[in-house]
Parts: C-alpha cells; sequence; structure tokens
C-alpha cells in the first residue's frame, strides 16, 4: 500500500463521480426494465471499472452482487479481445457468473486514440426466466443443465451491431422472450448511458488525472479497511454453522471457516477448510458468492458512506476448497447458492468474527431468503399465473440493539407485495400478516421477531418452497437465546388436517387449503441481566 | 386584501397586494406560539375587513421532525395489526449492521384489529358485530389514545365497514382519521401511514388553526383563513384542520410555487430549484407555466406520505455542514452539521469548521452586509481553528476551497438525481437560486452541470410567501377502481361523484372551480402507475396517451399490451386572482451605481481582484461582468470570472454562466 499520493478534496469529488455514474446507471435500468422483478424488486446492479477490470465503484444495489461483479468482468475481459463498440454478456456460474438467471452485460470503454479500453462498465440483473426444467430457472434442479441456458462470455454487441444470431439464441432458450428482449435492452442502453457518462469525465479531467484518482480511491478503500483490522486482536478464530438439507437428501451441510486476523500486517485470511463437499440438490455457491460474502462482511465494518470498491478486497486472501459447497465445480446445480447459501456464509463469518471484535458483530439474523413460488390457473380469467416472493425475518439482536422484526438482512433487501396489490393479481386471500412474535431470541439485547403469513389459495395450486433454518437455528451470541426456527404448515380444506412442509419442496394444494408460513426470529445478544455497556 | 405569511424558523415574511402591487414586510418567528406572529404580520400590513390571509405553516412539519405529535391508535383488519409497523421489509442502510428501527408512529399497545374482511371486488366477507364495536370502543378508550387512525383493507372498494367503525369511535371526542376519506387508493402501508400521519398531526394542527382563524376572523368581518398545502395548492382552512397531512410541507410548497411565477415572468420555463439553506438543501424540476413535479411516494422524517405533494428532494447538506476527515484521508462535509447552536466558527461559537466559515475565509461573506451588519464575523478565530482542522492540505485556502467543492459535488448529485436520473438533460434548463446559501453556490453549480443560465429572483427573502400569495386554490379528489382499460367509458359516474363532492366543498368556501379528470394506468402486471390526462369527450384516447408517456418515460410501449385503470383522480382548481409585476424601464448600465467595495474573493485556482455590489442599488439593464459578488440582506450572489449577470426589467438577476471547456467531447 502506498502512501496517500492524491489530495483528499479531489478524492472526495473524484469518489462521488464515479458512484453516480453507477447510480444513473441503476436508475435508467430500472426506468427502461420490462420485469417487475428488475423495476419493482429492485433486483439489480450497477458497476464502474478501471482499465485493468478493477471496480472503482458499485451502487448502492444488490449486496449479492458485490464481490461477484469483479469476476464478470475479468472473465470478459479475458475471454474477449474487446473493441471500440463491442459489448459482452454472460451469465455462467463457472465462467465469471453466480446463478443462470443472474445475467451481466460488460461494455469495455475506449477513449480516442487508445487501443486498450480506459474503463469499463457493468450491469447485472435477475431475469424472471432464463429455461431450464423449471419455470423461473429456480426449483431444484440436481445439474446445472437443466436450471437454464447457460452463457459464457459472448460479444453480444460488434462495432455498435447487436448480433443478432446470439440474441436469438438467447431468447430461443428461454420461456418468455418477449420480456427477457426488453430487459436485455434495458441492460444495454444501461451500459451505453454509464460510457456517456465516464466519458465525459475523461473530457473534464483528462485520461492522466483519471487515472491516478482510480489508484488512489482503491487505496483510500484498502486504507480504511486496514485501519479496521490494526485495531483488531490478533488471533485465529474459527466458528460453523450449517444449512438443514439440500432437498434432495437430509443430510446437514456444513459451512466451516477460519478467520486469521494478522492487526500488523493489517490483513485477515479467511479459509474455508472443512466445508462440506458440494452436493446434488441446488443449494451449491459458486466462489464469486463466497467472494461477495467475504465483500460484503468487510464493507460494513467500514462506515456507511465508505465507497464499495475492489480495494477492499485487498486485505482479504480466500481460501474456499475446490468441489465445496463454497466453490462448487461443474455440473452442481447453484440456483440456491445465491439466495441461501450466500445467507449462511456470512452467518459463519460473522460468528467468527464475533470472537474478535464481539461488540461489534450481531447474533445471527433469520439467515434464509424464505423463497415462496405458487403457479396455477386463476379462475377469475382462465389464465396461468406465477407468483414469486421471499420473505424476512427478524434481524439478529445488536451488541447494544435489539434486533429489527421482519426485515430483510444482509445479501438480499427486496420490498414486499402489498396484500391488497397481491389480491387483485392473484387468486389468493390474505389472512393474517404479523409479527411473529416471541420467535426473536431472547438475551439482554432481543432478536428481532420473524413475520407470520397466511395465504388461502382461491384455486388449485402448485407451492414451492426454498427455505432454510428448521433445524439449525439463527444463533446467539454472548449467552442470548437461538432465534426461533422457521415453519411453514399447509392446513388442508374441509378438515382440521395441518401439513407440515419440508423446507425445500413442492407439493399440491387445492382449493381453499391456507399456507402458513413463519419465519425464523433472530438471534439474540447477552445473557439477560448482563451488565451494559 | 389577500396577506400571505409564511413562516420560517427565524423570521415570519407577511406579503400582501394593493393596487395591484407587493408589499413586503419581514418580522421575526413566535417559534412558542406560532399564530402570534402570524397575527401581527396581519396588523403590521394592515389588515381589516375583508382580509384574506393564507398561510404557510411549518407546524406540520416541525411535529414530525421533532416527533411531538398525537399518541395515535391505529384500527385495521384483524390479523394485520403490524402491517403499519412491517412496512415494505426492506432496511434503509444495506451496509449498517446498527441502523436503528425504522419509525413507526404506533405503539404495539395502540394497535387494534376488528374482525371484518372486504373482498378486493368491495364484497364484505365478514362484519364486526354490535358488540365487537363496542369492545374495541373500550380497548381504544383504555389505551389513552389522542387520536385515532382507522384503515381496513379494501376500505376503499366499500367503506361501509370502516363508516362504522369510524360512528362507533367518534363519540370518544378524539379526533377520528379515517383511510377511505384521507387517501381512498390501494396499497395498504401506505394508505394506512398517510392516514396515521393525518392522525398523529391532527389534535395539534387543529387547535392552532383553529385558534388562528378565531383570532382573525372576529377583528377582521368577512375574512378568512387559508392555508397552503405540500402540493402547492391553497385550501381552507377548515379543510386543513380536518387532513392536516396534506400541509406537512406547506412552507417549501410556497418557495416552489414562488420561484415557477419568478421564472415564469422572467420567461423562463423549465427551471431547478436550488434552495441550499443551513442544514440541509431543498432541489426540484419544475415547468414554471405548468409547476412542479408531483409525487405520491414522498417520505417525511422515515414516514410514508402517499397524498400528492410537490417532488422536491433533500441533500443532508447546507451552509452549517461540518467538515471532517475519515480514516482512510478523504474529506466529508456533511450530514453532521453545527446548526444553530454552536453554528459556524465565524458567529464566535462554533468550533469545528462549516461550509459558511469556509465561504467567509475565500471572501465570500461581507461582513458589512450580512444579515444587515448585525453578526460580529470573527475572521481570526475562524483562520485559526481551520489552520488546526485542515488535515495534510497545506493552506487555509486550500482547505475552505476543498470544502466547497465537496459540498458542491453533493448538490450537484442531488441535482443530477432529479434531472438527469428521470431522463431531463440539465442543458435545457435554468437554475433558479435561493435561501441563504443558493446564489453564493450556483453559479459554480450550473457550470459543472452545464445549466446554461441562473435566476436569482427579486425578493429572495419573500419568494415563499409570494408563492403562496400567488398560488390557486387546489382539492384533490381519488379512487382506486381496478378496471380493466376497456372500462373507461363507464367510470364516468365516479367522476361525476368526485366532481360532485369538489363542487360542495368549494361551494361552502364561497369558491367556484373547475375539475381536472385525470386516470392512473398501467400494463396489466406492473407495480406502478403513470397519470395521464382525461380527454372527456375521448376517453379511449387516455389509453394512447398512456402508451405515448411510457414510450418517453421508459423508452418503450405495447400497445398489445392489457392496459388497467387503477385509480380515478379529480382536481378542482380555483384560480387566483391574476397578478402581473411591475416592469421597470431596461436602461444599459455597469452597476457602478451600487459598486460599493473591491476586495480579493477567492475563486478556483487563486485569489482575484472582485467588485462588490449592493443589490438594491442596481438598476434593471445594468451588466455586471464577473469576477463580482453582488450582495443583500439574507444572501449574496457569486459571479465567477467569465460569467455576466443581467439585472432585468423585475430586479431578477440573470446570469449567463461561462460554461467549462469541454473539449474532444466525442472520443472513441
Amino acid at each position: 500500500m502506498k502512501a496517500q499520493a492524491v489530495d483528499p478534496v479531489e478524492l472526495a469529488i473524484f469518489q462521488s463521480a464515479v458512484h453516480s455514474i453507477a447510480e444513473e446507471m441503476g436508475a435508467a435500468l430500472r426506468r427502461t426494465a420490462l420485469s417487475p422483478n428488475i423495476k419493482e424488486r429492485r433486483d439489480y446492479s450497477c458497476a464502474v471499472f478501471d482499465g485493468r477490470g478493477r471496480a472503482i465503484a458499485m451502487g448502492d444495489h444488490m449486496p449479492v452482487h458485490l464481490g461477484s461483479m469483479p469476476m464478470s468482468v475479468q472473465a470478459a475481459i479475458e475471454a474477449i479481445d474487446f473493441a471500440p463498440g463491442d459489448m459482452a454478456i454472460l451469465n455462467d456460474p463457472y465462467a465469471g457468473g453466480t446463478h443462470l438467471p443472474d445475467i451481466t452485460m460488460v461494455l469495455p470503454v475506449f477513449v480516442k486514440g487508445e487501443n486498450a479500453p480506459a474503463f469499463y462498465v457493468a450491469n447485472r440483473a435477475h431475469h424472471a426466466d432464463v429455461g431450464g426444467k423449471f419455470a423461473g430457472s429456480m426449483g431444484p434442479a440436481t445439474t446445472i443443465d437443466d436450471e437454464g441456458i447457460r452463457i459464457a462470455p459472448t460479444r453480444i454487441v460488434r462495432s455498435g451491431m447487436v448480433d443478432r444470431k446470439v440474441l436469438d439464441w438467447i431468447l430461443g432458450s428461454v420461456r418468455t422472450p418477449e420480456e427477457r428482449a426488453g430487459d436485455l435492452d434495458a441492460q444495454m442502453g444501461a451500459c451505453r448511458v454509464g460510457e456517456q457518462r465516464v466519458l465525459q469525465l475523461v473530457a473534464k479531467y483528462g485520461m492522466e488525472k483519471l487515472a491516478a484518482w482510480g489508484e488512489e480511491l482503491l487505496d483510500y478503500s484498502e486504507r480504511l479497511v486496514r485501519a479496521e483490522l490494526k485495531k483488531m486482536q490478533a488471533g485465529d478464530f474459527d466458528a460453523d454453522d450449517w444449512l438443514d438439507d439440500d432437498g434432495v437428501s437430509d443430510e446437514p451441510i456444513r459451512i466451516a471457516v477460519r478467520l486469521k486476523i494478522d492487526p500488523a500486517a493489517e490483513a485477515i485470511d479467511v479459509d474455508f477448510a472443512g466445508s462440506s463437499l458440494q452436493v446434488a440438490g441446488a443449494v451449491n455457491a459458486v466462489r464469486a458468492i463466497t467472494l461477495s460474502a467475504c465483500f460484503y462482511v468487510l464493507r460494513c465494518l467500514l462506515g456507511e458512506d465508505a465507497p464499495a470498491t475492489e480495494g477492499i478486497l485487498r486485505p482479504l486472501t480466500l481460501r474456499a476448497p475446490e468441489g465445496s459447497i463454497v466453490n462448487a465445480r461443474p455440473p452442481a446445480a447453484v440456483a440456491g447458492g445465491n439466495v441461501e447459501t450466500s445467507q449462511r456464509i456470512v452467518d459463519v463469518l460473522m460468528r467468527a468474527l464475533a470472537k474478535a471484535v464481539p461488540e461489534r458483530v450481531p447474533a445471527a439474523s433469520a439467515g434464509t431468503m424464505t423463497n415462496v413460488t405458487i403457479g396455477g390457473v386463476d379462475p377469475r380469467t382462465g389464465e396461468a399465473f406465477a407468483y414469486y416472493e421471499t420473505a424476512a425475518g427478524g434481524m439478529g439482536a445488536r451488541p447494544g440493539l435489539d434486533g429489527i422484526s421482519g426485515v430483510h438482512t444482509h445479501m438480499t433487501n427486496s420490498l414486499n407485495t402489498p396484500v391488497e396489490a397481491l389480491e387483485y393479481a392473484y387468486p389468493f386471500r390474505v389472512r393474517r400478516y404479523r409479527y411473529r412474535y416471541g420467535s426473536g431470541g431472547d438475551g439482554k439485547f432481543r432478536g428481532g421477531d420473524g413475520l407470520v403469513r397466511e395465504i388461502e389459495l382461491l384455486a388449485d395450486a402448485e407451492v414451492t418452497l426454498l427455505a432454510d433454518r428448521r433445524l439449525f437455528t439463527p444463533y446467539g451470541l454472548k449467552g442470548g437465546e437461538d432465534g426461533a426456527p422457521g415453519k411453514a404448515v399447509v392446513m388442508k380444506v374441509g378438515n382440521d388436517q395441518a401439513i407440515e412442509m419440508a423446507g425445500k419442496c413442492s407439493v399440491p394444494c387445492e382449493k381453499g387449503d391456507v399456507l402458513m408460513i413463519e419465519t425464523p426470529g433472530g438471534g439474540g445478544w447477552g445473557y439477560r441481566g448482563m451488565k451494559w455497556p | 386584501m389577500r396577506i400571505a405569511i409564511d413562516t420560517g424558523g427565524t423570521f415570519t415574511d407577511c406579503v400582501c397586494l394593493v393596487d395591484g402591487k407587493l408589499r413586503v414586510k419581514k418580522i421575526f418567528s413566535s417559534p412558542a406560539n406560532p399564530s402570534r406572529a402570524v397575527l401581527e404580520g396581519v396588523r403590521q400590513l394592515g389588515g381589516a375587513e375583508n382580509v384574506e390571509v393564507r398561510h404557510g405553516t411549518t407546524v406540520g412539519t416541525n411535529t414530525m421532525l421533532e416527533r411531538s405529535g398525537a399518541r395515535v391508535a391505529f384500527v385495521t383488519t384483524a390479523g394485520f395489526e403490524d402491517t403499519i409497523a412491517i412496512g415494505r421489509q426492506a432496511r434503509a442502510r444495506l451496509y449498517d449492521w446498527f441502523a436503528p428501527a425504522p419509525v413507526c408512529l404506533v405503539e404495539k399497545e395502540l394497535r387494534f384489529g376488528v374482525p371484518e374482511r372486504v373482498s378486493a371486488e368491495g364484497e364484505i366477507l365478514r362484519e364486526p358485530t354490535d358488540e365487537d364495536l363496542a369492545a374495541l370502543v373500550e380497548q381504544v378508550k383504555a389505551s389513552g389514545a389522542e387520536a385515532v387512525a382507522i384503515s381496513l383493507l379494501f376500505s376503499f372498494a366499500n367503506p361501509k365497514t370502516e363508516r362504522r367503525v369510524e360512528a362507533a369511535l367518534i363519540g370518544l371526542g378524539i379526533p377520528v382519521s379515517v383511510s377511505h376519506r384521507i387517501l381512498p387508493e390501494f396499497r395498504e402501508y401506505e394508505r394506512a401511514s398517510t392516514t396515521v400521519v393525518n392522525a398523529y398531526l391532527a389534535p395539534r394542527m387543529r387547535s392552532f388553526l383553529l385558534v388562528l382563524e378565531e383570532s382573525i376572523s372576529p377583528g377582521n368581518v368577512g375574512s378568512r383563513v387559508d392555508i397552503m398545502q405540500s402540493s402547492g395548492g391553497i385550501v381552507a382552512v377548515r379543510v386543513a384542520a380536518e387532513e392536516p397531512v396534506r400541509t406537512v410541507l406547506s412552507g417549501p410548497a410556497g418557495g416552489v410555487v414562488g420561484a415557477c411565477r419568478m421564472a415564469q415572468w422572467a420567461g423562463f420555463d423549465k427551471i431547478i430549484g436550488f434552495d441550499m439553506g443551513g442544514t440541509s438543501t431543498d432541489v426540484f424540476v419544475a415547468n414554471a407555466t405548468t409547476g412542479a413535479q408531483l409525487t405520491r411516494e414522498s417520505t417525511l422524517a422515515g414516514v410514508p406520505i402517499a397524498v400528492p405533494m410537490l417532488d422536491i428532494h433533500t441533500a443532508g447538506a447546507g451552509g452549517g455542514s461540518l467538515a471532517r476527515f475519515d480514516a482512510g484521508g478523504m474529506l466529508h462535509v456533511g450530514p453532521e452539521s453545527a446548526g444553530a447552536d454552536p453554528g459556524p466558527i465565524c458567529f464566535g461559537r462554533g468550533e469545528r469548521a462549516t461550509v459558511t466559515d469556509a465561504n467567509f475565509v475565500l471572501g465570500r461573506l461581507d461582513a458589512e452586509s450580512f444579515l444587515g451588519g448585525g453578526v460580529e464575523l470573527d475572521a481570526e478565530r475562524t483562520r485559526r481553528l481551520m489552520n488546526e482542522q485542515k488535515g495534510t492540505l497545506a493552506t487555509v485556502e486550500e482547505f475552505a476551497a476543498g470544502m466547497v467543492r465537496v459540498v458542491e459535488t453533493q448538490m450537484e448529485k442531488a441535482i443530477r438525481v432529479i434531472s438527469v436520473e428521470r431522463g431531463h438533460d440539465p442543458r435545457d434548463f435554468t437554475l433558479v437560486a435561493f435561501g441563504g446559501g443558493g446564489p453564493l453556490h450556483a453559479c459554480s453549480l450550473a457550470a459543472a452541470l452545464r445549466i446554461p443560465r441562473v435566476l436569482v429572483p427579486a425578493m429572495p427573502g419573500a419568494l415563499s410567501a409570494v408563492g403562496i400569495l400567488l398560488a390557486d386554490t387546489v382539492r384533490d379528489f381519488s379512487r382506486t377502481v381496478m378496471l380493466p382499460g376497456a372500462a373507461m367509458e363507464s367510470i364516468d359516474g365516479i367522476f361525476g361523484e368526485l366532481e360532485k363532492q369538489g363542487a360542495e366543498e368549494f361551494a361552502a368556501e364561497g369558491l367556484s372551480g373547475v375539475a381536472e379528470r385525470s386516470v392512473d394506468l398501467r400494463y396489466r402486471g406492473q407495480g406502478f402507475e403513470l397519470n395521464v390526462a382525461l380527454d372527456a369527450k375521448k376517453p379511449e384516447r387516455s389509453i394512447q396517451a398512456f402508451h405515448e408517456l411510457h414510450r418517453q418515460r421508459y423508452g418503450f410501449a405495447d400497445v398489445a399490451r392489457p392496459v388497467e385503470i387503477v385509480n380515478v383522480r379529480v382536481r378542482m382548481i380555483a384560480a387566483s386572482e391574476p397578478y402581473e409585476p411591475e416592469r421597470q424601464a431596461v436602461v444599459a448600465g455597469d452597476g457602478s451605481s451600487g459598486l460599493t467595495a473591491k476586495r480579493d474573493v477567492w475563486f478556483e485556482g487563486g485569489w482575484r481582484a472582485t467588485q462588490l455590489y449592493k443589490r438594491e442599488m442596481l438598476r434593471p439593464g445594468d451588466e455586471i461582468v464577473g469576477p463580482a459578488m453582488i450582495t443583500e440582506y439574507t444572501a449574496a450572489t457569486l459571479v465567477p470570472p467569465g460569467s455576466v449577470a443581467h439585472v432585468d426589467a423585475l430586479g431578477n438577476l440573470v446570469i449567463d454562466v461561462r460554461q467549462e471547456i469541454a473539449s474532444n467531447e466525442a472520443t472513441a
């Protein structure tokens, strides 16, 4: 790490300028995309990279994309010899992607008279369907080949012209080609917005200054992380936690980590040795997701206004054994790695970190996104419907503060669908939407409570659940109790039967059945009666 | 006689229209008893019989910001008591493990469920019994609530049960706010939140407004009192007392309307407003003729409010914002502010560098004219303390100039959010600068955003009051219908109902107005709507207009896709009495009549010999070439080298901003 070379004012101005480029790309994408998942749930991210493909700014979008976007850009740079007017597309989890629904576009920004790109801009969006065996491409597949279309880094735009063959191949492989075409268009447009803004910066300040500022911004982020590491105690800190199962077998899946914190070197080594091997079910995480989880945890240790650049990762060494649950190899299925396993990796990292800096780390939050898919035919219109939503849970208690109830935590932050919107759109009647009182772990500071949602089906429907934290509950810290486990029950119409649903399953239901979902509470922090502060 | 009175933190501005001319008075505010300053303003302007008093109030805003509203009982459908707290299940700060819990104005013990249900189609599936309601009344009574908000699921589709609940609770003698009247629109959280804010404000606003009306009316026969709404329209005091949620941005709304009127008279249509105050800065985009954009997705003090409000975006930085260096060596300015106490270093009590101190060190505050010379500015102390805090920067000037650049970058970002991110090109706009700091930073900001022109309106101190004086009287009515687009012909009856309601309300106030019909449309399956005007003769044309607006706003349209009618809207408008400002003769001049001094002021890169002018001594037609500084009572306008300021026939400063040289723009 170098000493500071650029003045603190120019640094602040540059940081604000590149960050606003990422935000503007996001605004353009949100405005022009077609599908609700991008427009309303805002499941996308945008970022700006320097000429070497290092992230210098990322919008405040989805945390799970943080550390993985740079790997997409690196993969595109390695695979494609970019020329001006080109754009690349990819989603292959084994070549820069995370799971197939997340499609990334990369645009190299060329400055007049230069042969190599001076910057890159990129964005990633979660598409509602990318083909495969299951509608929505998030189903219980056991190999990546059944999860949807796999796009290795490919040139989709050449000299400003869209390559029809590539686009047609993609659209020919998905269930809703028109919506996909619109969303992909929006992603390309957002890249161009980023390109224009970057070129305006070049015109205003010149490449020499921008290059120096870019370096300084990376160094700056690195300094922020190192300053935090320097304050910690030296040592090895071990932790583990489990996923209940993979939906195929009942075998629990272990994620283990050892943090080696070296305050003298201002460095941290993260080793996942001891984690389970990759599994048959679709909860495998590729390395990019594991890196995102590390990025997220480091980012949370910094102040709220610290920029998310790749410099944050410099003091970190990641060791993720190949072929394990945290660094899966083909042909493992990975759809749920992004939504479920990513949360557990964060839980494990925080559990280890809590041993090093106990008063800076909350207890475990709900630890599952509780993905619910309901499909059938709407009797009011005679048309097919497909509903997908994630349900929030309790936040883990913080040293000094209770956890927040019914809120999305860590790697996701999507909005709920209003009850009134839901009943207009689907043949459902919501019977209850409340806090799940008492589900947060007790302690000096209480974990946040989960939610209860009861949906009466007004049509026969297939209900699919992808959820966790049934057996292994969200941990408390320092004597705080664990949060309550999640639960889902189908109350059958016409009798008093209540059938408990497994965390990862798909069941046929009848008109009049009531689906009741209870999400986990957060862990408590500190034993009751503990002295604080 | 019509009088407008705008209450600010320090001053209350009073404006009246007499014989076609505006008269302005500035008096001190009376925060402890807000109506006192209003009455004093009326007295000083000579208000007597038939006086029409219009007021922009901060009582609602302050009640929200200070969290000093009523203890509200929230009554909803049983099973959904917590929806008011759950909100949209998302967190505001992504990377902050220690973020405080989001604000909920209703405590857990004050949330009550009614055993009832209405379907999306408006069918009553379950009704509460009289015993249920009697039990509810007892519970609410025992809870010690000071106001009640009722918001049942789908009450806008069939308000019968909600009315029964209201009838049961009204006997408690505390204000009751009912969702199907406050906001009869779908999305239960936003409707409930809006209703709760109304209840939260009701007791305090009612007593304030009724005291105000009672103290004005007796001494002034035939007088009336009206209140500015957050939407930029005026409303009768009795309506404001019933629906105080519509007044939470009463004061700033006056500024927006005032800025629009000033720009319109000066001949500029597309404007970006820039109002920089002590702790925050408001920016907005407006068309001077048709007014500023409205939003139904506002948040105030962390609480969503879904009634129409002017779309004002606030950045957390202003003159009082403090500078700090972080562990990585970057300079930050704000959001922490020195506030009024201790205030900036140069006022004598503060000890940490603020933006105001930076401007002072750079020669951009004129000690003589600053607040009429009433405040002593301490140069020696400011330089000494700033020198101690300048970090790795070489000089006090570099530190100060750096702070100014950083804070201006934040302002630039705020303006980008409301312009570029929403598809507007700043080059098509005029930047209208007001507030204490607006005119000081406007030219630099305009150059950075490539805005060609800055307008510093005449009477900047009374802009809000002028806006309130000249605003139209407006009432907004709406209802969610959720019908297929083909049903466009069939909603005439609903429009008729809403218009009848509006006409009756206006008639009760002795007003007559025109009704504007519009509909919120969306493609089926979308989660957001676009508002389009309704063509009364050919309602189906609205669908076409929707496709076009969608294309313009979002870059695509799909005429084959089914369209849904989500909400029906009626806006009743009674135009205010027309006013045309007096234009003075324009005589070419160089401003020498107002030249008061010459001294060094820091502009990008160094000190420049700069002429100082007193604004009130300038004449229409004067042209002043930068570097120059034009000072007045509450603000100073900085004209950078190369920019040229003109005084127009209305006394406005119109500055042609020298643009940054943008060479080799078309690269690649």
